[in-house]
């Protein structure tokens, strides 16, 4: 106390600020406000301390939601060029290994090796299915609109304020606000941050940039991040751009790179961010953007290319080791992909996904002594079902490996316990049933997984095989021309479709 | 010659043996190969073409004639065309050939494109019994139901099959009968077949321009040849099935030959002498194109294969096609002695073979359904082909095009040539390996004791589910039951749908009922507890269930799902729902 008194208040609350103590330092301007309402100081540092509890990344690469998706009114070509969209799937220039070798996601991208938003999603393709997949914080999968999210944060921080905002936005006269570049500022970034009223820091920041006679690239900037909150991608383009102009900045190249993406130009995209390489050379934020737009195009080796220019700068990069690893797996070199997985866990990374990667490299480059210790710690350290059911389900395969189909189908069952969506154990356990002689129960499962996973060529080239021994091959080969529409080189599927055709035509 | 795409005359034109003469993509012309026809309508040496349309297969058949790239006329039928040829039918001067159109037991004969003369094929025989049930109907005997019976019993098990007139009675509702019977009984019973296909014979001569009998082919397995001028069946001959596709050689005077295509995948000779068939080629599947090229016979079958027999039945040639066929014609230049087969394909090429080589291959923009060959106008070499969107592409063969024959490509297939992409085997892997081979006992005895342990944790996991009925699926054996949810819908209200199945083989689930547990502060739910009905094997029983969301802080749980069956406690399959964070908001 005897310190508090001697300090003063508004000193304490910018020491608090700067060590990160968001709250008291807010508590501490209250009090100075409450002594002086028009102390602009701490009424700024307050706004800051506010926007500071809730700042996210602008920067960092965000969601389409659903309404983004399904209600783009931009029409594109339907078949666009090869390489050119990042919405259709299997524009692939080729290299990358085959669904049969790396799983895919629903739109039919091979997984990565780190999860990010939208590198699961991709583009559902009808409204039943975005409306139908999981939309949990945790699995990072479509969220129904941005704003949605943008709002529920807000009224998060809300809820911290029972007696009512801290600025009343209805009642802010813009205007003379924009007049003050000290406080203009500050209060841009509590109204787009903490408020999350864009239409209103759309206002602010016109103002103030017409104030600044539209020398300050920073508004500039502002402006366009509230023109892409609103969606008006091409109006954010140009602010960008015009920013450009001013002041060359590596956080500008990524907002315009976004807006590029959004509009569906991954070429452009990848210009931009060379041309960016060029004032700022290795710069890892734009190098990461290189490789993550390759890796959603399913070009797979550019993309690791990228990512090693990454780690040549910036060798703690846990995007780029994990997912150089992920491909070395995918490639049939698991012993390198333990060199990075085991990278990963000296640079402290501790959890249950890890431990599972690492487990599972042990086992396919044959080191047999770490695999199941590997695959303990990560049961140990799960902390979600759907963790838990992926940790069942690799231990699984391992079980399937060593030929203990009772520990697999054990394995597979506790997998779909803890994850009832998991469409991957539903086919796995449909054809352990089969080795069973259990066809009823197999059809079944083949089914889920079928409907589960539309994208997943496995289930109906299981049913149609099924279906072929049972001698029902009107559903053979249907499920077989759902295979092959899911994976059309699939070689299995087309030599059964062949002996179909041949079957059907032969007298 | 406006509506060729720009790009087709830049890159088809230059290398290609054939001139794009018309493309009209909307020329709205559903047809067939047997349906199209080249022929000198009016005498004046200009070839027309002469089309049966069968417009949308229930309506709008039409009989059109193009000239040049131009509509000349249009006459309306009254039933889908299944053949179509032109044939000169008397000496008169000018010669100009009729049209004889096939649809249904008809045959209507067109000169100068009006309508001649309707020729009608024979009854059939009626089944004597069938005679009498009717007559009985007639006599107000028997009322609808007992005919139905009795018709159904003759039907199974009669020589004679039934007629069209008690075969669409048996199909009615009951309550249609009566009406149907009324309105029917008085008209004697006929018993009609209905033509296959159509073809025509030269009477005595062999020159282009003599006087042609026509051959026709039925659904009762018979083969009729007409004279030109009366209309009587001059002969009849019959085969073991029903005839496809039909070519004729020959003249009816002197001797000839009919070739005819079975629906039993059968391709039977007919001679002039003799009323049954005297060779039969047994095909490995459906023929589905018929050409005669000389004295050989080339079929396209259904398993995409061409294959070629002499008129005696051996086997030539068997080539094999990249895609099924559609359809097949004859391209013959008797000014150049030149004959070659046209082959449509389904993936939109047109082969021309020669042989068993292929000596050109055109691309379309669709798939060809229908294909001629011969003078169209005043051009010698046309080829006119339809396509299934209802397009029709004029192509003409260049004077100066030489087919030059090349034997298909041998040599090893491309394959072998093509190198694997096995990643090398890095230094890593083998200090592994090195490493595997030294300390093998520890590694082997490591891996099996951590083995022993996660065997000992997966079974007290699965048991744990299994005690708790964790898992969405039950093995017990009275009730083997799978349960998937899904939850649709953005918030606050969203809608769950359980999938329920019966995975037995056989045996029904019944008395089962369905409970949910969840947070009542959070969750509402329209009926929280309902019954199953009866679980037949082998069916998905989804049941819907609307879950409103009460908390607008953004927060989700679990919902809990309990498959009990009455009298237990315990229940038999539980899921764990988790619930997506409701996104809208709801209005107060």
């Amino acid at each position: 106390m005897e310190v508090t008194l001697s300090m003063d208040p508004l000193f304490l609350a910018w020491s608090c600020f700067r060590r990160r103590k968001f709250q008291k330092c807010s508590d501490l301007c209250t009090k100075v406000l409450e002594d002086n309402p028009y102390d602009q100081a701490a009424w700024s540092l307050k706004t800051r301390a506010l926007t500071e509890m809730v700042y996210i990344d602008e920067v960092e690469v965000d969601q389409e939601g659903i309404a983004e998706i399904m209600l783009d009114e931009s029409a594109i070509a339907q078949v666009a060029r090869p390489g050119t969209s990042l919405r259709l799937p299997g524009t692939s220039q080729g290299g990358g290994p085959t669904p049969a070798v790396r799983p895919v996601t629903q739109s039919g991208r091979p997984i990565t090796g780190f999860v990010r938003p939208s590198t699961q999603s991709g583009r559902p393709g009808t409204m039943e299915q975005a409306i139908r997949t999981p939309r949990t914080a945790n699995t990072a999968r479509p969220v129904t609109s941005a704003s949605g999210r943008f709002v529920r944060l807000g009224t998060a921080s809300m809820l911290t304020h029972p007696d009512g905002p801290f600025i009343n936005l209805s009642r802010l006269n813009l205007a003379k606000y924009a007049q003050k570049p000290n406080l203009s500022k500050t209060l841009f970034e509590y109204i787009f941050h903490h408020e999350n009223d864009v239409k209103n820091a759309l206002d602010l920041a016109a103002l103030a940039t017409e104030h600044a006679q539209f020398k300050d690239w920073w508004w500039k900037v502002q402006l366009g991040k509230c023109y892409y909150r609103l969606g008006l991608y091409r109006e954010a383009e140009k602010q960008f751009r015009s920013a450009l102009n001013h002041q060359e900045f590596v956080d500008t190249y990524l907002y315009l790179a976004k807006v590029y993406q959004r509009l569906d130009q991954p070429i452009t995209a990848l210009n931009l961010f060379k041309q960016g390489l060029d004032h700022f050379p290795g710069e890892v934020t734009l190098l990461t953007g290189i490789a993550r737009i390759h890796e959603v195009m399913n070009n797979i080796t550019s993309a690791t290319e990228y990512y090693k220019d990454v780690l040549k700068q910036d060798n703690t990069h846990v995007e780029a080791i994990a997912c150089i690893g992920s491909n070395h797996f995918y490639t049939d070199q698991p012993e390198i992909a333990l060199r990075f997985y085991r990278r990963l866990l000296q640079m402290g990374v501790y959890n249950c996904q890890l431990y599972n990667n690492l487990g599972l490299c042990c086992f396919y480059a044959q080191q047999y002594d770490m695999t199941l210790s590997s695959f303990e710690r990560a049961l140990a350290l799960v902390s979600s079902d759907e963790e838990q059911a992926d940790v069942w389900y690799n231990i699984g395969h391992v079980a399937v490996g060593i030929g203990d189909l009772t520990l697999a189908y054990q394995c597979f069952k506790l997998a779909l316990a803890f994850n009832n969506d998991h469409a991957e154990a539903y086919n796995n356990l449909a054809v352990l049933e089969l080795r069973k002689g259990h066809i009823e129960q197999a059809k079944a499962f083949l089914q889920t997984a079928a409907s589960l996973a539309p994208h997943m060529y496995e289930p109906h080239f299981n049913f149609a095989v099924l279906s072929d021994k049972v001698g029902d091959l009107q559903s053979s080969y249907m499920s077989a021309q759902k295979s092959e529409d899911a994976f059309p080189e699939h070689v299995d599927t087309q030599q059964i479709l062949k002996t179909l055709r041949q079957h059907f035509s032969v007298l | 010659m406006s509506s060729v795409p720009m790009e087709m005359k830049d890159s088809a034109v230059s290398s290609s043996k054939w001139l794009d003469a018309h493309y009209d993509p909307v020329a709205n012309l559903y047809t067939f190969s047997s349906c199209i026809t080249l022929a000198d309508l009016h005498g004046d040496g200009e070839n027309k073409l002469v089309v049966g349309d069968l417009g949308t297969g229930a309506g709008n058949m039409k009989l059109k004639v193009y000239r040049g790239t131009g509509l000349l006329s249009e006459n309306t039928l009254l039933d889908l065309p299944t053949g179509l040829v032109s044939f000169l039918m008397d000496q008169h001067e000018p010669r100009t050939p009729a049209i004889a159109v096939a649809s249904g037991p008809f045959i209507y004969i067109y000169k100068n494109l009006r309508p001649y003369f309707k020729f009608t094929l024979p009854n059939l025989e009626v089944n004597p019994l069938e005679q009498d049930v009717w007559n009985q109907a007639r006599g107000d005997m028997i009322d609808p139901l007992t005919l139905k019976e009795m018709l159904e019993g003759i039907r199974d098990k009669a020589d004679i099959p039934l007629s069209v007139r008690s075969l669409r009675f048996l199909m009615l509702e009951p309550q249609e009968m009566e009406s149907y019977v009324n309105l029917h009984k008085q008209q004697p019973i006929r018993r009609q077949t209905v033509i296959t296909c159509i073809g025509t014979l030269k009477k005595n001569m062999a020159d282009d321009d003599a006087v042609s009998c026509l051959v026709i082919g039925t659904e009762s397995q018979d083969i009729y040849i007409l004279d030109p001028e009366a209309f009587t069946i001059l002969s009849k001959m019959s085969l073991p099935s029903v005839p496809t596709l039909m070519d004729v050689t020959g003249q009816f005077d002197v001797e000839f030959r009919i070739i005819v295509a079975c629906r039993n995948g059968n391709i039977y000779v007919l001679r002039r002498d003799s009323q049954k068939p005297k060779y039969c080629i047994e095909l490995s599947s459906h023929p589905v194109g018929l050409v005669r090229m000389g004295k050989n016979v080339v079929v396209g079958c259904a398993e995409e294969t061409m294959q070629s027999f002499t008129q005696k039945g051996k086997k030539l040639w068997t080539t094999y096609l990249p895609a099924p066929v559609t359809t097949m014609a004859l391209l013959d230049l008797p000014t150049r002695g030149f004959q070659a087969i046209l082959v449509a394909l389904a993936n939109c090429e047109v082969h021309v073979y020669r042989d068993k080589n292929i000596v050109s291959t055109i691309k379309t923009q669709d798939v060809v359904t229908s294909i001629c060959f011969g003078r169209y106008g005043r051009e010698d070499g046309t080829l006119i082909m339809t396509t299934k969107g209802g397009g029709l592409i004029v192509k003409i063969l260049k004077r100066t095009a030489v087919f030059d024959d090349k034997d298909s490509i041998s040599g090893p297939p491309i394959a072998q040539s093509i190198r694997l992409n096995v990643p090398k085997k890095t230094k890593l892997y083998v200090d592994q390996t090195m490493r595997e081979r030294e300390n093998a006992v520890a590694m082997h005895r490591a891996f099996q004791m951590d083995l022993s342990r996660l065997r000992l944790a997966a079974a007290r996991a699965y048991v744990k589910a299994l005690e708790s009925s964790l898992t969405p699926m039950s093995t017990s054996l009275t009730e083997p039951l799978k349960m998937n949810a899904v939850v649709q819908g953005l918030g606050p209200s969203f809608k769950l749908t359980l999938n329920i199945q019966n995975t037995a083989a056989c045996r029904p689930v019944m008395n089962l009922a369905i409970s949910f547990l969840y947070d009542e502060n959070l969750y509402s739910m329209r009926t929280a507890f309902f019954k199953i009905p009866l679980l037949v094997p082998g069916l998905n029983y989804p049941i819907d269930t609307f879950v409103e969301c009460l908390s607008d802080k953004g927060i989700s749980d679990i919902i809990k799902v309990f498959v009990l069956r009455e009298g237990k406690s315990t229940p038999l399959l539980t899921a764990h729902i988790n619930m997506p964070v409701s996104e809208g908001l709801a209005l107060n």
